[in-house]
């Protein structure tokens, strides 16, 4: 295991009365990278998250954080070691305006003192949204949540961001901008793994590709080489070249 | 939260210092009205910082106001030379000694439950408390217990406990605006918007819900100890009561859910209509009161201030043009 993995999953299984969500499936990540895990529809990709975040308890296994053990531990204590999680149905404090939303992640989060207005605004620039502080969160379209989701995860200081499917639903245009964020808070100094869907943002962003499949870890490596591994067009790509996805209207 | 809200504490002390000179101006019908509403309005803040600020809505906080005021009745009735403050400062003491610890041992599993089962759950804390107060003897809540009084000779009791609720509702506001401006109120207005999310962003979402539930148990239970000074004699009935269960929902409702100042507007709001107006229509007044409370939850779901905020976006908007 590399010294500079941050996040280290090893023999992680997760049953749910018997089926099971996720079957022994060990990785580390690399800081500062942007890593994707892919994989059908309850491949047990938002599982591994709500594992990572502590919201469940693996069944067998061993996680740690920056070579920290973290299995088992509460969520706000996960958070305060430095894992933020960005929702793909965005959540916001609906009452809030944007900054108020964002200054609850700045207030809490990884433990320490910080100037939380100056972590307020680094985070609102970063994440593309300085100019809806004052709105209302209940005011803002789906993309803009999203955005806001990641202001606010990131907010908290962390050093691994975990996105839920952060393009989802998105128009291409809104697709690019997040990428561009996303980009923007690796460079930042942030590890970021996300779950997405879309493969062409997956491909375009990724340093490296997890692929699941019914629970288990079938495929790790470069986004070209995963994409032409016929295990994983087997189970998710279905076609060699995979071509943006219809659907998207603007 | 703008910088004005640090310029409050003025604003309340203020409007304190002027409400003290009601007794003085008043006629003594309107002096017990003041009182009411003085005591009412402590008892919705204290309220407030569990159910509005956290979103917690407790449909039994009557319990800390028997807890409160049974312990100190007990505790002092084992000093009667003391002097009548010392008595009324060990009352306190013992009444919110007595909050904290039943609160803090109700809430690890109470504060488990969510929405309208933590309200009802709240209510049977408040029955059970209610029924052991009565049907033990040591309690003495079914023949009543004598509180000593604490008035000064020279002085109009009923301007006595106006001063004193005044007072006694002014810090519980201040406490609240204190919690209000804080991490730990950031921390609280999190876990009412989104429990999960809030937790998920590092707050201690247990730990918070259980300090605020024991800050408002033992603020509830303070006003308590003076409530039953002012009437004297108290029974179980007098202090575990239903209408006063619902009477804290209210006031938040009416005034505003979540906001500061809500709970006051609308426990000032309320008493004063139900007394004031209402209080000659007698057996009506509780069909008007209910009529009242349907046409504002469904006019004005943000209650008063929810009223004058909505208005106030719109004055705004209406000057600038829309884009």
């Amino acid at each position: 295991m590399s010294a500079a993995s941050i996040l280290r999953l090893e023999g992680v299984s997760k049953s749910f009365r018997g089926l099971r969500a996720i079957a022994e499936v060990s990785f580390a990540i690399e800081a500062g990278s942007i890593t994707s895990i892919i994989g059908p529809n309850g491949a047990g990709k938002s599982t591994l998250f709500n594992l990572v975040t502590g919201y469940l308890a693996p069944t067998a296994g061993e996680i740690s954080f920056k070579d920290r053990r973290i299995t088992g531990m509460a969520t706000n204590r996960i958070a305060e070691l430095g894992v933020a999680r960005a929702f793909q149905i965005a959540r916001p404090f609906r009452d809030l305006t944007v900054f108020e939303n964002v200054r609850i992640g700045a207030l809490f989060g990884k433990a320490g003192v910080r100037d939380v207005e100056v972590t307020v605004r680094r985070s609102l620039q970063l994440a593309a949204i300085a100019h809806l502080a004052e709105q209302p969160a209940n005011t803002l379209t789906v993309g803009q949540l999203r955005h806001l989701e990641v202001a606010r995860a990131i907010a908290t200081r962390a050093d691994l961001l975990l996105a839920d499917e952060p393009c989802a639903g998105l128009n291409p245009t809104e697709t690019a901008a997040m990428i561009d964020v996303l980009r923007l808070i690796r460079d930042s100094g942030v590890t970021v793994v996300l779950v997405e869907h879309d493969m062409p943002s997956v491909m375009e962003v990724s340093d490296r590709v997890l692929v699941l499949d019914a629970g288990a870890l079938i495929a790790d490596g470069p986004p070209h080489l995963v994409a032409s591994n016929p295990q994983v067009i087997a189970a998710y790509l279905g076609t060699p070249d995979p071509s943006p996805l219809p659907g998207h209207s603007p | 939260m703008n910088t004005s809200s640090a310029r409050l504490p003025l604003l309340i002390l203020g409007g304190a210092l002027l409400l003290a000179l009601g007794p003085l101006v008043l006629p003594p019908f309107y002096v017990r009205v003041g009182q009411l509403m003085l005591y009412s309005a402590g008892l919705g803040v204290a309220w407030a910082i569990l159910g509005g600020f956290a979103g917690y809505g407790s449909f039994g906080h009557a319990a800390f106001i028997g807890v409160g005021a049974f312990t100190a009745g007990l505790v002092e009735n084992q000093f009667p030379t003391l002097a009548p403050a010392l008595l009324l400062l060990l009352g306190l003491a013992a009444g919110a000694g007595a909050c904290a610890v039943i609160s803090a041992l109700v809430a690890y599993p109470i504060l488990r439950l969510r929405g309208t089962f933590f309200a009802i759950a709240m209510l049977g804390v408040c029955h059970v408390c209610a029924e052991v107060n009565n049907n033990v003897d040591f309690f003495q809540g079914s023949m009543g217990i004598n509180f000593a009084p604490i008035a000064p000779a020279s002085m109009d009791p009923a301007v006595f406990f106006y001063w004193l609720y005044l007072a006694a509702s002014t810090i519980v506001l201040l406490i609240a605006w204190a919690i209000w401006r804080s991490r730990f109120g950031a921390g609280l207005l999190s876990i009412r918007e989104d429990e999960d999310t809030a937790r998920m962003l590092g707050v201690p979402t247990e730990r918070y819900k259980r300090q605020a539930f024991v800050i408002s148990a033992v603020l509830t239970g303070l006003l308590g100890v003076i409530y039953a000074h002012a009437l004297g004699y108290i029974t179980t009935d007098s202090v575990y009561r239903d209408d006063t269960n619902l009477s804290l929902i209210v006031f938040s409702l009416l005034g505003g859910m979540g906001t500061l100042f809500g709970p006051v507007i609308g426990a000032f709001l309320l008493v004063f209509v139900t007394q004031v107006i209402l209080g000659r229509l007698l057996d009506f007044h509780l069909f008007a009161t209910g009529l009242l409370l349907v046409l504002l939850v469904l006019m004005a779901p943000g209650g008063v201030i929810g009223l004058v905020r909505g208005w106030r976006l719109r004055r705004r908007s209406e000057m600038v043009p829309a884009e």
